[in-house]
C-alpha cells in the first residue's frame, strides 16, 4: 500500500455514511430539537440552517458535529432584547428536555443521561433584515457580540480544495488531545495551503505541521465572514506551543516509523478481532465489571 | 457556568500532568468549575489501537482517587446487563477492589479495569462473552468479591469479617468471625491479623456500608 492509498484508507474509515444508525439517529434529533425550537419560539419563527462538519464535507466519525443556527429577526425583541437574553432564552426552552452544556457561543445538546448527541444550537440574531450576517452572543470572549456568517464559513471550508487535509488534521488533533477551535484550526490549515493544492495529501501535511514547527508565534488568521473584526490568531496562540510540539513529534513519527506512528493501522475486521483476543491474553490483572 | 478561579485551572492542569503523556486522546477541561478528563479512550495491544470509546471522568472524590467514568456516545446501551447505569457511569469493577490494590493513580486506574472493561465492552459488542468474567448485579456480586477477599462464602460470616475488619484492634477473646463459637485466639487470630494487613479499616467500613445499601 502506498502512503497516498494508506490515507485514502484512513480517510475512509472515517466515513459516516449518510445510511449509517449513527447518522439516521442525528436526523431524527435534529429534527427533534428543530420542534422544540420552534414550538419554544413560535411568536417569532426563527431561521433555523444547519452547519458543522457534514455541511463542510470535514466530517469523521470519530469526531463530528452538527451545529443547528436559530437566528432570530433583528428587530424581533420577543426572544430576548439583548444577544444574551436570546442565548439564554434558546437554553431554558432547551433545558426542558435536554441537559446543555454552555459553549462560548453554543449550547452542546445532551439528553438526560448525557449522551452526548454531536450537536450544537447556535443561537443569534440577524443583523439586518438581508437574513445574511449574524451576530452571536459570545461566553468569556473579549467581546460580547460576535458577528458571523454561516453560509461564507461554509463555502469557505467547503470549496478550500483541501478538504481531505483538513479532515486527516482534524483527526490528529483528535487523536492528540489538541484543545483548539476547529474553526480556526481549519482556517489556518487552508492559509498554510495556499497555493498547494495540487500536491498529495502527505505532503500538505507534512508541508502544515513544518510551517506550524517553524512559526514561533500563531500567524494572522481571519474569520472570512468578519475580516476585520473578528481575528482568530489569538485563539491559535493560546495553544500554539502545544500545537507546535505534537507537530514536530508527528514529523519525526512520520520520518522515523512511518505514517502508521501517526493515524494507526487501518485493519480489516478479522485483524482487529485478533488484536482483541491477543489485547485479552496480554492482560496481567483481569478484573471484572460489576453493577449495584 | 461557575466562576473559573485559579484552584480549577490547576486541578485541569494536575490532571493533564497525570494523562496527557500516556493517553494524548484525553485531557483535562474545565466544566462548570471543575476538572473534567474528556476525551477518546483507546483499547490497544501493543501499541495498535483496536477500538475507541468516547468518555468523561468526573472527580467527586478528588483527583487523588479513581473517577467515575461515563460513556458519552451512547455506544453502549445502558443498561445493568452491559454494567452501565442510566446516567451513563460505567461500572469498571466492585469499587474496593480498586482501593485494594493500594494504587490509586489515574493513569493505573486506566490502563487496568477501565482498559479490562472496554476491552470487554468491546468483544461483547461483537457477541463474545466478557474475557475475565463478570459480577453478579447488585448486592450478590459484592459477597462474591468480598467472599474473595476474605476466603468465606456466606453473607453472615463476611459481615462478621468486614466488621472486626472495621475495628481499631482485635482481642483474642472475642468470639471468631468464622461462626466456630471459638474465641479468636484459639480459631482465626492469625488468617484476621493477615486480612489486616490487605484490607486497612476504612476500606472495611466502606465495603459494608456498600453491602447496606446495595439492591438485592
Amino acid at each position: 500500500m502506498t502512503i497516498a492509498e494508506y490515507l485514502a484508507a484512513v480517510l475512509q474509515s472515517q466515513e459516516l455514511p449518510e445510511d449509517s444508525p449513527e447518522w439516521k439517529l442525528l436526523i431524527a434529533r435534529r429534527k427533534e430539537i428543530e420542534g422544540a425550537l420552534r414550538r419554544g419560539f413560535s411568536e417569532s419563527s426563527p431561521t433555523i440552517r444547519y452547519g458543522g462538519s457534514r455541511a463542510k464535507g470535514t466530517l469523521i466519525g470519530e469526531s463530528y458535529d452538527l451545529d443547528i443556527a436559530c437566528y432570530f429577526e433583528h428587530a424581533d425583541t420577543a426572544p430576548g432584547e439583548s444577544l444574551e437574553e436570546i442565548y439564554n432564552n434558546v437554553a431554558a426552552v432547551l433545558d426542558k428536555d435536554y441537559a446543555l452544556v454552555r459553549k462560548t457561543s453554543a449550547l452542546r445538546i445532551r439528553d438526560r443521561q448525557l449522551i452526548d448527541f454531536h450537536i450544537d444550537v447556535v443561537p443569534g440574531r440577524f443583523t439586518d433584515g438581508s437574513r445574511s450576517d449574524c451576530f452571536l452572543h459570545q461566553n468569556g470572549g473579549d467581546k460580547e457580540r460576535l458577528k458571523t456568517n454561516l453560509d461564507i464559513h461554509i463555502a469557505h471550508v467547503r470549496d478550500s480544495g483541501v478538504l481531505p487535509a483538513i479532515r486527516l488534521l482534524k483527526l490528529w488533533k483528535v487523536r492528540k488531545g489538541l484543545h483548539i477551535r476547529q474553526f480556526p484550526y481549519e482556517l489556518l490549515a487552508i492559509d498554510l495551503l495556499k497555493g498547494r493544492h495540487s500536491k498529495g495529501v502527505a505532503e500538505q501535511l507534512i508541508h502544515v505541521w513544518t510551517e506550524i514547527c517553524d512559526t514561533e508565534r500563531a500567524p494572522l488568521v481571519q474569520d472570512p465572514a468578519n475580516p476585520t473584526g473578528n481575528d482568530l490568531s489569538p485563539v491559535l496562540q493560546q495553544c500554539w506551543g502545544e500545537l507546535r510540539a505534537q507537530a514536530r513529534t508527528t514529523l519525526t513519527q512520520v520520518a522515523n516509523s512511518g505514517w502508521e506512528a501517526v493515524f494507526g493501522k487501518v485493519g480489516a475486521d478479522a485483524d482487529r478481532a485478533s488484536g482483541l483476543a491477543a489485547a485479552v491474553v496480554a492482560v496481567s490483572r483481569p478484573t471484572k465489571p460489576w453493577a449495584r | 457556568m461557575g466562576q473559573v478561579g485559579r484552584p480549577a485551572e490547576r486541578a485541569v492542569e494536575q490532571l493533564d500532568g497525570q494523562v496527557h503523556a500516556r493517553y494524548p486522546s484525553l485531557r483535562g477541561i474545565l466544566r462548570d468549575g471543575g476538572p473534567v478528563l474528556s476525551g477518546t479512550f483507546p483499547v490497544e495491544h501493543e501499541g495498535t489501537v483496536l477500538d475507541r470509546f468516547v468518555i468523561e471522568g468526573y472527580f467527586p472524590y478528588g483527583l487523588g482517587l479513581p473517577p467515575v467514568i461515563l460513556e458519552t456516545n451512547g455506544r453502549i446501551p445502558r443498561t445493568v446487563d452491559r454494567h452501565v447505569f442510566p446516567n451513563g457511569t460505567i461500572c469498571v469493577e466492585v469499587p474496593e477492589l480498586t482501593l485494594l490494590r493500594g494504587d490509586y493513580s489515574l493513569v493505573s486506574f486506566l490502563e487496568g479495569p477501565v482498559h479490562n472493561y472496554f476491552l470487554g465492552q468491546s468483544l461483547v459488542e461483537s457477541g463474545q462473552p466478557w474475557p475475565f468474567g463478570e459480577w453478579s448485579h447488585g448486592k450478590l456480586g459484592l459477597l462474591e468479591a468480598y467472599a474473595e477477599i476474605l476466603g468465606v462464602a456466606d453473607e453472615a460470616s463476611i459481615r462478621r469479617y468486614l466488621d472486626f475488619l472495621s475495628r481499631q484492634g482485635l482481642k483474642g477473646h472475642w468470639q471468631c468471625p468464622c461462626g466456630s463459637g471459638k474465641r479468636l485466639r484459639h480459631c482465626h487470630r492469625q488468617r484476621l491479623g493477615s486480612l489486616r494487613n490487605d484490607v486497612p479499616a476504612p476500606l472495611a467500613r466502606l465495603a459494608l456500608r456498600r453491602l447496606n445499601t446495595a439492591r438485592p
